[in-house]
């Protein structure tokens, strides 16, 4: 794309965020109007993005004088460092395996982890939901830093009756659709999730698969869904 | 025309009608490839070069208009048995079906806690030929429709049929 | 002469539809050929495989695992393998070990012919595929001498593998791989530096390296944007610590770096390293040794869960797997390296024609058994 186009479609979106689509519209060339819609959609994408980001953080007041000597283990050092930035978001205590968070202000944690330069979580490996009983869902998070190499993993437990957690789909692209999976196989609404709805079942099915308590339902429309055949087994 | 040709005196060829359409309808069917899952690669090694289903006359099309036969390889869920219905009755007739692997012959490994697995295409569509395995062998899949070939031979489209 | 004002379309590339990657549907808003969004839809082929780990032993799910991606199954094995063991903290024998590369590495090879067969066949040529497939026979065939099973193959056992291997496999294979290195050549000419092909795919669909890493991008995806990023190499698992070979980035040979040409020419430079591996550690492998491990019948790893990932010829796999010390997994989640290679599909294809969205949903080399699971 040529510098004047690049300049013509920048006003073209700033006039269209302002809620006027006539300049967009009476475009004549088809490969210029669809770039302009399309940068357009970005630019609305990314103007909701800075709506809902949260203020940033008060840093550390004073130096924090650790009573154990620092671990090496990156799911205690990084569990401290939240602790120490956001107090009061730890659930459990700092052990080797996973960081236990309340669902909270999950989503400024997120925002911390990606852009801390120490840490700079770039890249959510992994998103598991998962069943732990006593009426309780989790939702476990994988993160790895590509430039540093180190990974922690975050577990967010919620009770069945207010499964809800901060989406953080804006943040890791990839989340978009991993919690949309996981909305889909366990029933964990994700607040702030512009595009919530099930995934890979269909949209009118019922219940929530991957729940230990799951019962199938009997038809779809009316296809038998549970072995009809006889004498199989 | 290799074997007829010179041997005949003037005559009359009398042979009963439904054969004669039988066996026009039975050399290259051309097959709908309704590939979904792992038995549709095998689906596609059959048509490569070293099992080649061209040299049988079934050419492989994408539109259901075009096409006699419908292979269905693969595993058929709910979501999609819907669309499996209504691309087999776009199909023109004389139109048969041939379930590919066991996925689609009774619901496969998935059979006993595949809650969105359909156990069998045959629920929604009529099946003519079953051809079992996991994947089964392109030479498994030539024999299934080989044999769809001499049922489609020994169908007598014109008889009515007692009811 | 007015202007003809015309209205968006919503298309419908529906689930059935002539190509590899299976059951996909592409819900598209053109306005006349240009494409403003893509919407995937997925699904059509979920088969409940986390239902069925949670009512299967350990081992009972390996054949489970391997028809999600059924175009690489042995990596698929490899990658669940490595994550029980990891939980179990149990070493395997070495040639184990070396048979598990050898076979991880065809199995890449066999793939990536696929994969580029079929890119070849999307664009409308013909002839490369029928080649490459003609050559990934020569490979099957070395399985099923192997194992007896031609694409999904329940090989690779939790501390060993299924059968060993037989009388003539490491002559074949070095026939095979003299074979095969000046085939190499023959599909460069054929494809790659075609004209017609790098009109369709040159600066087409160029992904940009940040992007890519926050959608979880990875494999021949992500090193085509340029980024220096092989599990086999950064995070290393079995012996892959004991080949020489390079990483091979995309570089913008005949375009953008990260267009959909980089995508392909990096599966077919790696086609050319997985060779070199191939080499080295069926030089290296062991003569003797036992391939099966004096486990109980019913593994029982301890309580506890890991998260491991391996390098398949698509990307990252990943296995988040959960245990309760009793011999049936509480929770196997399959982090799949499709799924997330396809979630940037939205981003790439806005902008371009009908045609190109085919050109860079090929070239992102998905399938949909891994999507769905």
């Amino acid at each position: 794309m040529s510098a004047d186009q690049e300049k013509l479609i920048t006003e073209l979106v700033e006039k269209g965020l302002a809620g006027d689509m006539d300049p967009i519209n009476a475009i004549e060339d088809r490969v210029l109007r669809s770039k302009a819609k399309a940068a357009l959609a970005k630019a609305k994408r990314a103007a909701k993005t800075a709506t809902t980001a949260a203020p940033t953080e008060e840093k550390p007041a004073t130096e924090t004088i650790a009573e154990t000597p620092p671990s090496d283990n990156p799911n205690k050092k990084f569990g401290k460092m939240i602790e120490d930035t956001f107090q009061g978001s730890l659930d459990a205590e700092l052990n080797d395996t996973h960081i236990q968070l309340k669902p909270d202000n999950w989503f400024e944690i997120a925002k911390w982890l990606k852009s801390e330069p120490s840490l700079y979580f770039d890249s959510l490996q992994c998103h598991t939901g998962m069943d732990v009983g006593e009426n309780m869902l989790e939702a476990r998070y994988n993160l790895h830093s590509m430039t540093h190499d180190h990974k922690i993993e975050i577990r967010i437990a919620v009770s069945r009756d207010k499964a809800n957690i901060p989406s953080i789909e804006q943040i890791w692209r990839i989340g978009d659709w991993f919690e949309r999976e996981t909305y889909d196989m366990f029933g964990i609404f994700f607040d702030g999730h512009r595009d919530h709805r099930r995934m890979l079942l269909p949209e009118d099915w019922e219940g929530y698969p991957l729940r230990k308590d799951y019962e199938v339902q009997e038809t779809y429309h009316g296809i038998a869904i549970p072995k009809v055949k006889v004498g199989w087994e | 025309m290799g074997m007829l040709e010179n041997r005949f005196q003037d005559n009359v060829v009398v042979a009963k009608l439904d054969k004669l359409i039988g066996w026009a309808r039975s050399t290259s069917p051309w097959y709908f490839q309704f590939g979904l899952a792992c038995c549709a690669i095998e689906m596609m090694a059959a048509a490569a070069s070293r099992h080649d289903l061209e040299r049988l006359g079934m050419m492989p099309r994408s539109s259901p208009r075009q096409a006699d036969v419908m292979i269905v390889a693969g595993t058929v869920t709910m979501k999609m048995s819907l669309r499996v219905k209504k691309l087999y009755e776009q199909m023109a007739d004389p139109k048969y079906v041939i379930a590919m692997g066991s996925c689609a012959t009774s619901g496969g490994p998935y059979w006993q806690h595949g809650y969105h697995v359909l156990k069998g295409v045959d629920i929604v569509v009529p099946v003519d030929v079953y051809v079992p395995g996991c994947p089964p062998r392109p030479e498994a899949l030539i024999e299934g429709l080989l044999k769809l070939q001499e049922k489609i031979l020994d169908e007598r489209p014109l008889t009515r049929k007692m009811a | 002469m007015g202007v003809i004002h015309g209205e968006e379309m919503v298309l419908n590339i529906g689930p059935q539809h002539p190509s590899t990657h299976g059951v996909l549907r592409l819900k598209v808003k053109t306005d006349g050929e240009i494409i403003s969004e893509i919407t995937p839809v997925i699904g059509y082929l979920h088969r409940c495989f986390e239902k069925h780990c949670e009512n299967m032993t350990y081992d009972q799910v390996i054949p489970y695992t391997d028809r999600c991606d059924y175009l690489a199954a042995m990596a698929n094995n490899f990658g669940y393998v490595v994550a029980v063991e990891e939980l179990m903290e149990l070493k395997v024998p070495e040639k184990v070990e070396y048979i598990r590369v050898i076979m991880a590495e065809l199995q890449r090879i066999a793939s990536h012919l696929l994969a580029l067969g079929v890119y070849g066949l999307d664009i409308g040529a013909f002839t490369p595929f029928l080649f490459m497939l003609r050559d990934r026979e020569r490979i099957l065939d070395m399985f099923e001498m192997t194992c007896g099973a031609r694409l999904l193959y329940n090989y690779m056992w939790v501390g060993g593998v299924s059968h060993d291997l037989p009388k003539g496999f490491v002559e074949t294979a070095f026939q095979f791989l003299d074979y095969f290195e000046p085939q190499i050549e023959e599909y460069n000419n054929l494809l790659t530096y075609n004209k017609i092909f790098i009109e369709r795919t040159a600066d087409i669909g160029v992904l940009p390296a940040d992007v890519a890493i926050s959608y979880g991008v990875s494999g021949p995806n992500l090193r085509a944007s340029g980024v220096k990023w092989d599990l086999r190499k950064n995070d290393t698992y079995s012996i892959y610590d004991k080949f020489e070979f390079d990483v091979c980035i995309g570089d913008g040979g005949q375009g953008t770096l990260g267009d959909c040409w980089d995508r392909y020419y990096v599966r077919m430079l790696e086609v050319k390293e997985s060779v070199k591996i191939l080499r080295q550690a069926l030089a290296q492998m062991p003569k003797d040794g036992d391939v099966h491990q004096a486990l109980p019948k019913k593994i029982r790893p301890p309580k506890g869960s890991i998260y491991s990932r391996t390098e398949t010829p698509r990307g990252d796999l990943g296995f988040y797997i959960e245990s309760d010390g009793s011999p049936i997994p509480t929770r196997v989640k399959m982090r799949s390296p499709a799924f997330t290679s396809l979630s940037v599909l939205g981003e790439l294809a806005g902008g371009w024609m009908m045609s190109d969205v085919i050109s860079i949903l090929g070239s992102l080399d998905i399938v949909l058994g891994e999507i769905d699971r």
